[in-house]
């Protein structure tokens, strides 16, 4: 029954010190409000808090318990934990709630920690009362955890919960329609049609507010899809891409907003333009970097990304691209009768149709090969006659286009762009997304773009938590499944290099297909 | 015979060391040559420099009439000659058919552009690509294997693997660096019928760096034999089995004196 | 090349154009030298932490310059829990511990600044780079971005977006120094200055001592060199690669202390564009060569505080000329200037 102790130390302090963090950073109340909302609880802040707290104890208990065979040692481990943490969390209450009754201004040093928030954490009661309720609870909710997590036997529940979920899979695709659509020689097809067509039908009924969120999660998939030319077929880090982006919003700005330079050329003429431009500039980078390794060509293009900020923002350059101002009333294409939202979403699909083309058929040509053969061993590609230097370029080059592409559609359907619109953050955001969704599959990124960029949208309450999140999500996801939620096979094959790889039996090969 | 590939006064430093010192190398056309010595000896090195790898700091090297100094080694790769590896260097995540695809990249001409278009030009390309491979693993008695990753396969399916990826380009010159290395008696007799199955068959010169006596002096028909990057010896295998400043170099000064050479390696 | 040769004919007619027509007086001259040797100096710090770290797990923490903002976090507390601790006194009323014991401030400033720096690269290894040693490259080094980023937002959420000044006790109050007559002027030697750079040294020689002379430098050492055979000579190779992580956390929190010391401001993203400065002076010095980084950012505090006066453009653009030498040095001699200790087949 002792063994567990110095485990239960660990998790206790581990769970104390992110119970402090959560409180420090004033999170908790806005979990709580969550659970609150969940629960139908309403606005009742203190019940909401102890909900919380008392959630946190339970999940704490259960898994100090996790091994335990007898209720009454995991009881005992799960109250251990439980208390360890509670008397970290309380002896923090205590501290911040004396300095507060004592007419310590908090939020001059732990910005968060306004008074109404102050009022939440102690229970609206006195500090001593509001420490000791929480350690008591913890301790509680600890001892109750274990006792739980030994009735729920969670571990057991887990695994016989995904063999149900493995046989409920193979038992539906062996049924006889599954397996009827499977054979049916178009069926991919169609499916994919079908979906499509709901695509195209879908904007028409949203929202205006709907819209704008498929917009900006459509801008990231290009932008995704683009960086995952260069980064999941050719393997080169550029986490500078935000400077492409840059180069085509400003093409199409300048060229078609009146000022600064009394252009007013149509969106349609602009828009090429931008596209060779970014794609020139993509050579331009190209070129020196060729020969750099990994970790230098990143912090070489992020530098190129930032000098394009700087430049763009800077004194020097103002009379050619206005400076910190940006480009405003910059011009769109015409609709003919459609409303801009609906439009531009349009625009956003076929964009991303033909970046999905593009790179299946090159993925599947001898560009492709190419590509995984230098991302695999560049000296021995080389060897095999591939021109390592013309392939990085042509990445290079193409990944830029479609950048720029994204930037004279994100310019014109914005109206108005300025320098800090092109920060570094999103170079790391479009390349969060490749990696988190899956480097190198055209399904990853676009639920990596969903994920990181759609999601946060949706849940407005965690607003001032979402780069937070984000931040810690990167590190998560790479500790848990650095391949990616929906990894290309390759991508897992070689990020678990080190184990063995059982394929699924000859198949004919097919040659040549798109 | 006309020379496939000639080296003269070839050198190569590295900081204080000279590497390959001067070598003089000439592989008639059609032939199956081989370069032996101790280890260090620069044999490496010396295949490093004809695939481009490393630029010579003196001598010359031509390749059917043609200057290979300067030139890269995708540029060499295209002329016609190709290698293997000492320590196996496949395309370990992809698959056998994958790897013998990229093989034949400098033969495929279709473009970026008609890639993106999957124009029926291309599309043909890429057929008669995988006809081809699934031929090549065919002759390398690989066949039915295509679709398993090159990790998976075992050691000598491995090697078998890459030299059918150095074949795919159909090249003129073939090296092969200890293609023997880690075989038994029975695969290594395999290995040495194969290797000159290439030549009879395929019209290929081999150029072949070994250890293993018993497939040198069986199949070569000319050895050289390089000591400290020096070239000390080179002949038939008989002259070679001979030649007391090759006995020297293997076994150590003054072991030639004393020594009673068996002829019964194996002869041609 | 050509450029190379265009660049330096522009410099020299520069030079000239100021040697005949002056826009800056000798005293502002030796205004800019001064401050860039002080910054140089921090730059320096940091920039060993980086070259530390990446020699010995081949890996660019791109976390350190948030180290160096935690450090500087630290000894902000410091000082304004000092500064609110009031002391009787006869002569001045409003006397308070800061200003009483102002050594005694400092180094406690110090001690907490460079103490939670050093936890935090010592959590930061554990949680975020550790368990992905055996991954491909790019895997630690999203795990470093994503780091990075949470630490920068946590420190917003804890302490504000507010820009804070640092409460210098009164003996070393920012502007405050000697004043030396320079031709029309007068140049101030600030004392915070030249206690940044005082102490820079003393830390940088210690550093170096440390890496030379002691069993743990020797560990550090073969741990870089070659990790696996490190082990078999009963090297503890995490417990060394966690003392790095220690030791160059350390650096940046002094680092972050002297920042704010010296130049006041500090706030979340302070150590971000610090950061990257630094690394692109360890690299300028050879990454992985100590002196290296020490010299490239004494190197780079210089050239970014002289190169806008020299060259003629707006100050605006001094990250310009930082970013620009990083991306000309890994172009042309990625190995650094003094040469790097590592060699490709290592990677």
């Amino acid at each position: 029954m002792k063994v567990g102790l110095q485990n239960n130390l660990r998790l206790g302090i581990v769970f104390g010190i992110v119970m402090i963090f959560l409180m420090l950073i004033g999170f908790n109340l806005i979990a709580a409000n969550l659970i609150g909302s969940f629960f139908n609880t309403g606005d009742a802040d203190v019940l909401n808090m102890l909900l919380f707290i008392g959630l946190v104890g339970l999940w704490l208990g259960a898994t100090a318990a996790k091994q335990d065979n007898l209720w009454l040692s995991a009881a005992i481990n799960g109250a251990i934990a439980g208390a360890v943490c509670g008397l970290g969390l309380a002896g923090m209450v205590l501290l911040l709630g004396s300095l507060f009754e004592a007419g310590v201004t908090l939020s001059t040093y732990l910005a968060q920690l306004v008074p109404s928030t102050m009022k939440a954490i102690l229970f609206g009661a006195a500090a001593w009362q509001a420490a000791l309720v929480n350690w008591v609870i913890f301790a509680l909710a600890g001892a109750l955890g274990g006792i739980l997590s030994y009735l729920l036997r969670l571990e057991g529940w887990r695994k016989r919960l995904s063999s149900i979920w493995v046989r409920q899979r193979a038992s539906t695709s062996q049924q006889p329609i599954i397996q009827a659509i499977r054979s049916y020689p178009r069926s991919r097809m169609i499916i994919y049609g079908l979906g499509l067509v709901v695509l195209f039908i879908l904007p028409l009924g949203l929202s205006q507010y709907r819209n704008y969120i498929i917009i900006l999660t459509g801008i990231y998939v290009l932008l995704g899809l683009g960086l995952n030319i260069v980064v999941g077929l050719a393997g080169l880090l550029d986490l500078g891409y935000v400077a492409f982006f840059a180069i085509g919003a400003y093409t199409a700005a300048l060229l078609t907003a009146p000022q600064p330079h009394h252009l007013q050329w149509s969106f349609w003429v602009a828009l090429p333009i931008a596209v060779v431009l970014a794609s020139l500039a993509g050579v331009a980078l190209g070129v020196p970097v060729l020969r750099m390794r990994g970790d230098y060509l990143a912090i070489v293009t992020l530098g190129f990304g930032e000098i394009i900020r700087i430049l763009l923002k800077s004194d020097l350059l103002t009379s050619f691209t206005r400076g910190p101002q940006g480009v405003n009333t910059i011009g769109g294409p015409d609709f003919h009768g459609l409303s801009s939202g609906v439009g531009f979403v349009y625009l956003i699909f076929l964009s991303i149709l033909l970046i999905i083309l593009v790179t299946t058929r090159l993925q599947n040509s001898r560009i492709g090969r190419a590509w995984v053969a230098m991302r695999e061993d560049e000296t021995v590609a080389r060897a095999m006659g591939i021109d390592v230097v013309k392939h990085k370029l042509l990445a290079f080059a193409i990944g830029a286009a479609f950048a720029g592409l994204a930037g004279a559609l994100f310019a014109s359907q914005n109206r108005s762009i300025g320098p800090e619109d092109f920060a570094l953050m999103v170079s790391i955001n479009v390349v969060a997304l490749i990696i988190v969704g899956g480097m190198g599959s055209i399904p990853g990124v676009i639920a990596g773009a969903f994920v990181l960029k759609g999601l946060p949208e949706i849940l407005r309450q965690l607003q001032d938590y979402r780069i937070l999140t984000f931040g810690a999500l990167l590190v998560v996801m790479m500790l848990i499944r650095p391949e990616g939620l929906i990894p290309s096979r390759r991508r897992r094959l070689e990020i678990h290099e080190d184990e063995p790889e059982l394929t699924e039996g000859t198949t004919a090969v097919e040659g040549g297909k798109a | 015979m006309k020379p496939i590939l000639e080296t003269r006064r070839l050198t190569k430093f590295f900081g204080g060391l000279t590497a390959v010192n001067q070598v003089d190398l000439i592989i008639p056309e059609n032939s199956i040559a081989s370069v032996i010595g101790p280890n260090g000896a620069g044999k490496t090195t010396f295949f490093n420099c004809i695939t481009g790898f490393y630029q010579p700091d003196d001598g010359e090297m031509i390749f059917e009439d043609r200057s290979l100094v300067g030139l890269t080694p995708n540029a060499i790769a295209t002329m016609g000659i190709t290698r293997t590896y000492q320590n196996i260097r496949l395309f370990t995540n992809m698959t056998a058919m994958e790897n013998i695809l990229v093989g034949q990249h400098p033969r495929l001409k279709a473009s970026w552009i008609e890639a993106i278009l999957h124009n029926p030009r291309e599309k043909r390309e890429e057929e008669t690509a995988v006809v081809e491979a699934l031929r090549l693993l065919r002759f390398v008695s690989l066949g039915g294997l295509g679709d398993q990753l090159a990790r998976n396969l075992p050691y000598g399916a491995q090697r078998r693997l890459e030299i059918a990826r150095a074949l795919a380009s159909r090249p003129r010159l073939l090296l092969l660096d200890e293609p023997t290395a880690g075989m038994n008696a029975r695969e290594t007799s395999e290995m040495t019928i194969f290797i000159r199955r290439l030549r009879d068959e395929l019209g290929i010169t081999i150029l072949l760096i070994e250890h293993d006596m018993r497939v040198v002096m069986g199949i070569s028909e000319q050895v050289t034999v390089l000591d400290y990057g020096v070239k000390i010896a080179e002949g038939t295998p008989g002259q070679i089995q001979r030649d007391e400043r090759v006995i020297e170099a293997y076994l150590g000064h003054g072991a030639a004196s004393g020594l009673n050479i068996s002829a019964d390696t194996a002869a041609a | 090349m050509i450029i190379g040769v265009l660049f330096i004919f522009y410099l020299v007619y520069r030079i000239y154009q100021l040697a005949a027509h002056p826009a800056y007086g000798p005293d502002t001259w030796l205004r800019f030298a001064i401050s860039g040797l002080i910054l140089g100096s921090v730059y320096a710090l940091i920039a060993i932490g980086y070259t530390l770290v990446y020699g010995i797990l081949f890996m660019i923490n791109f976390a350190h310059g948030d180290v160096m903002m935690i450090g500087a976090f630290g000894g902000f507390f410091v000082f304004e829990a000092l500064d609110a601790i009031h002391v009787p006194s006869t002569s001045n009323p409003h006397l308070t511990f800061l200003n009483a014991y102002p050594v005694i401030a400092v180094l406690l400033a110090f001690i907490v600044g460079i103490g939670i720096a050093s936890l935090t690269g010592y959590f930061l290894e554990r949680i975020a780079y550790r368990p992905l040693r055996r991954a491909p490259r790019l895997v630690p080094l999203i795990s470093a971005i994503g780091a990075s980023i949470f630490l920068e937002n946590a420190g917003q959420l804890l302490f504000g977006t507010q820009r804070r000044d640092y409460a210098n006790p009164t003996i070393l109050e920012r502007g405050t120094g000697w004043n030396l007559a320079i031709g029309s002027g007068t140049v101030v030697v600030p004392y915070t200055g030249v206690f940044t750079v005082i102490l820079s040294c003393l830390l940088m020689i210690g550093l170096y001592q440390l890496v030379r002379r002691t069993r743990l430098g020797r560990a550090m050492r073969a741990v870089a060199e070659n990790k696996p055979v490190a082990s078999l000579m009963g090297i503890d190779v995490d417990s060394v690669i966690s003392r790095t992580f220690i030791i160059s956390g350390a650096l940046a929190g002094a680092a972050g202390v002297m920042w704010g010391i010296h130049l006041g401001l500090v706030f979340s993203y302070v150590g971000f564009i610090p950061g990257i400065k630094a690394f692109t002076a360890a690299v300028l010095g050879g990454i992985g060569n100590i002196p290296g980084a020490m010299l490239g950012g004494l190197f780079l505090g210089g050239v970014e505080t002289l190169g806008p006066p020299i060259l003629g453009i707006g100050f605006q653009l001094k990250d310009v000329i930082a970013f620009g030498i990083l991306v000309l040095v890994l172009i042309f001699r990625p190995t650094g200037i003094l040469g790097e200790v590592l060699t490709e087949e290592k990677v």
